[in-house]
């Protein structure tokens, strides 16, 4: 068990009801920590997070002004995180968050916890992942850093830049 | 809504669209009315695309059939739940976009084999359509190739092959053509060819392998052709009505096409409306269905029916797998597009026709990591690079092509499914000779997946689906062989068209969206009677309008 009263409460496992609601510039900046933290964690921003903080925050209206709302799950993560923080600081936290919810990732969240998990801390992964998180991959034995990967949008109509890590003896098109 | 159209299209897919625009860009006030069952879903919206990338949720998946409004017989399961998008824009929604001529030898199947069906056309008839297909939806490919006879080149340059293609590359150039028992074997030996997946790309696609919701509007979608059409001034009797599902084609005599009858999903009213010329692009699996149920005093079985052909005949692909490991992926390779880069027709030449070709490509997903579900699951970044540099799983495939048998038939049976459309059986079966020769042709697979180094993990033959259902509708020389005649118009009608996979005589060993495409421009040329025209000369006139 990780967290307190909060992180523990049983809640309905359907998406927090939010419509009409939206968040406050505090409310962002505290889900940002949470972004920094997964590219701090695994290591896997180029420099860190900054560079997709704009992606982020489109990623966050999409999801806040349209149907259905998360602004009650993204409140509803901050309500988790500080309980976290005050019982283990920020850092432990996500440490604990990341590695040690307990959360069944496949289940029913059903608790502010797996809310939290599921609804906030694994999109956030995925969305980092598809923005250019996957990037530091790939040559850790000299090879090539991968390109893309699904759901990565960037490069051109044309081929002049190789989107990928193309096949050296393609004669035409294999350039890197 | 008008009472009277020149055209009435039912169906408002890649079909609809091309014959819409091409009879509008010939005579700009024609007019015409889609009707289309499903409803409109929004492309290119970013919270759908959030959604797909977080979540793996895609808008359009509420319209395919579900397993129970779609059964089979037979002594194998036919797939039709998940295969087929009912809305606005048709299957182009979730298509792969893999655009790919079919073969001379494919229009001349019977001949060949005494199997199937023959084309009543030539591949030569459909050449210059191929290009204006092409060019419409801008399809990518190698100007190198020469897999089949081509007068133009790809309009746009092809996908390089990724860095994970290359082993299976290396291995195709070590392995000679195999000839089974039942091919015919052309005497010298060959090596197996590797070519580029041609794929349409369109406007805007930027190679990101985000094809199952594009959130730029790159990949090919019919919706966008049709939006154009709507929204140009020029074309000022247009008219595309969505939840409208067509349910019966109406005569006034044997020969001639009165009407069509649909319901407004929305108010529950029911219309009537004419037609001077009728087309049904609706697909293979609606148009069978909307014939048979268009019974009159002159049809008594159904319009096209006479000779109990409509819904037989039908055939899809069947998939080959193979799987192989290897111990280590020291360079973390996975498969970067989100389609297929890789291919070889190798296999699907006229020598290989009798015991069934097969279309044979890399995996679109393979190798793959999903390197977000692993920090979802809590692996830490030394526990995720082990497993991205350790074992490494690829997956060949290849489309086998079948061929059509009378008693293989699509149908409607008792039941409407949420858009008022009614609801499906395939009765299926395969012949225990298809299944040896199946197998026989996984063994080719296997070979190649042997001569990579990697241990086969898995092979089998996947059941037949609805994917790229073609024949039940099919064209020929004759009632008493086919539905319609060489430009799609049913038998002895005057005004019924069908501008779907439906007219396939045959379904060859890839994918059919190219073939329909270039079948909607014959038809458009068909119907205007106009000189060729080509597609250059055309895009002179469409660039005023976008």
């Amino acid at each position: 068990m990780i967290g307190g009263s909060v992180c523990n409460e049983q809640i309905s496992a359907s998406l927090i009801f939010a419509e009409g609601q939206q968040l406050t510039y505090e409310n962002k900046e505290a889900l940002w920590e949470i972004f920094e933290a997964i590219g701090e964690t695994w290591q896997n921003t180029i420099y860190n997070s900054n560079n997709q903080r704009s992606s982020w925050f489109e990623m966050l209206k999409a999801k806040t002004e349209n149907a259905p709302n998360y602004t009650g799950e993204y409140v509803n993560a901050i309500y988790v995180l500080n309980e976290l923080y005050a019982e283990y600081g920020k850092k432990e936290s996500f440490k604990k968050l990341f590695f040690e919810s307990g959360v069944d990732n496949s289940a029913p969240p059903t608790t502010r916890l797996a809310h939290c998990k599921v609804f906030v801390i694994n999109e956030f992964i995925r969305m980092q992942i598809t923005a250019g998180g996957f990037k530091s991959w790939g040559d850790a034995n000299g090879g090539e850093q991968a390109k893309n990967y699904h759901g990565f949008l960037g490069g051109t109509r044309y081929n002049r830049t190789p989107r990928v890590r193309a096949f050296d003896d393609d004669p035409v098109h294999s350039k890197k | 809504m008008k009472k009277r159209y020149d055209y009435i299209i039912v169906g408002a897919g890649v079909a609809a669209a091309t014959v819409a625009r091409g009879l509008l860009l010939h005579k700009h006030d024609t007019s015409i009315l889609i009707l289309e069952a499903g409803p409109e879903i929004k492309a290119k919206d970013r919270r759908f695309w959030w959604d797909y990338i977080t979540r793996n949720e895609r808008p359009y998946t509420f319209t395919y059939d579900q397993k129970f409004e779609a059964d089979s017989t037979g002594n194998i399961e036919y797939q039709t739940d998940g295969v087929r998008v009912k809305a606005y824009g048709g299957s182009t929604m979730h298509w792969g976009a893999w655009s790919l001529r079919f073969k001379p030898e494919d229009f001349n199947l019977h001949t060949n084999t005494g199997l199937g069906a023959d084309w009543p056309m030539n591949y030569e008839d459909l050449e210059s359509y191929y290009n204006d297909a092409e060019s419409f939806l801008s399809v990518c490919g190698d100007e190198n190739e020469n897999w089949s006879p081509r007068s133009k080149p790809y309009p746009v340059p092809p996908f390089q092959w990724t860095a994970a293609d290359g082993e299976m590359i290396k291995a195709w150039e070590q392995l000679d053509v195999v000839y089974q028992d039942g091919d015919i074997n052309p005497g010298k030996s060959s090596k197996i060819k590797s070519g580029k997946m041609p794929v349409a790309r369109y406007r805007k696609c930027m190679t990101t392998g985000t094809c199952k919701y594009c959130p730029i509007g790159g990949r090919f979608n019919a919706q966008y052709v049709l939006d154009d059409l709507k929204n140009d001034p020029r074309f000022i009797n247009f008219e595309v009505r969505i939840n409208s599902p067509v349910h019966h084609v109406n005569v006034s005599s044997k020969s001639k096409i009165e009407s069509v009858t649909f319901t407004d999903n929305l108010n529950g009213k029911e219309y009537t409306v004419a037609g001077e010329t009728i087309i049904l692009a609706s697909g293979a699996y609606n148009v069978p269905k909307l014939l048979r149920a268009s019974k009159n005093e002159f049809w008594t079985d159904g319009i096209g029916n006479d000779h109990d052909l409509v819904g037989r005949f039908v055939v899809s692909h069947s998939m080959l797998n193979v799987v192989g490991k290897a111990k280590t992926n020291p360079n973390g390779w996975f498969q970067e597009y989100d389609f297929p880069t890789l291919m070889s027709h190798s296999y699907n030449t006229k020598e290989h026709q009798k015991k069934g070709k097969i279309f044979i490509f890399k995996n679109r997903a393979t190798p793959n990591t999903d390197i977000a579900q692993l920090m979802i699951d809590g692996k830490t970044r030394e526990e995720i690079d082990a497993i991205v540099y350790g074992e490494m799983e690829v997956n060949i495939q290849a489309f086998l092509e079948e061929k059509g048998k009378f008693s293989n038939r699509l149908e409607a049976r008792p039941g409407v499914d949420r858009f008022g459309l009614p609801q499906t059986t395939v009765h299926f079966s395969r012949t225990d000779e298809e299944m040896e020769n199946a197998n026989d042709r996984l063994k080719l697979l296997e070979q190649i997946i042997e001569k990579m180094g990697l241990e086969i993990t898995s092979s089998r033959v996947d059941k037949p689906g609805g994917h790229h259902t073609t024949g039940t509708a099919r064209m020929g020389t004759a009632p008493e062989n086919s539905v319609t005649d060489k430009f799609m118009r049913v038998h002895d009608t005057d005004n019924l068209y069908v501008c779907s996979n439906a007219a396939f005589p045959t379904g060859s060993a890839v994918n059919p969206t190219l073939t329909l495409t270039a079948l909607a421009f014959r038809l458009v040329e068909h119907l205007t009677n106009s000189e060729k025209t080509t597609e250059t000369s055309k895009k002179i006139e469409w660039k005023y309008q976008l």
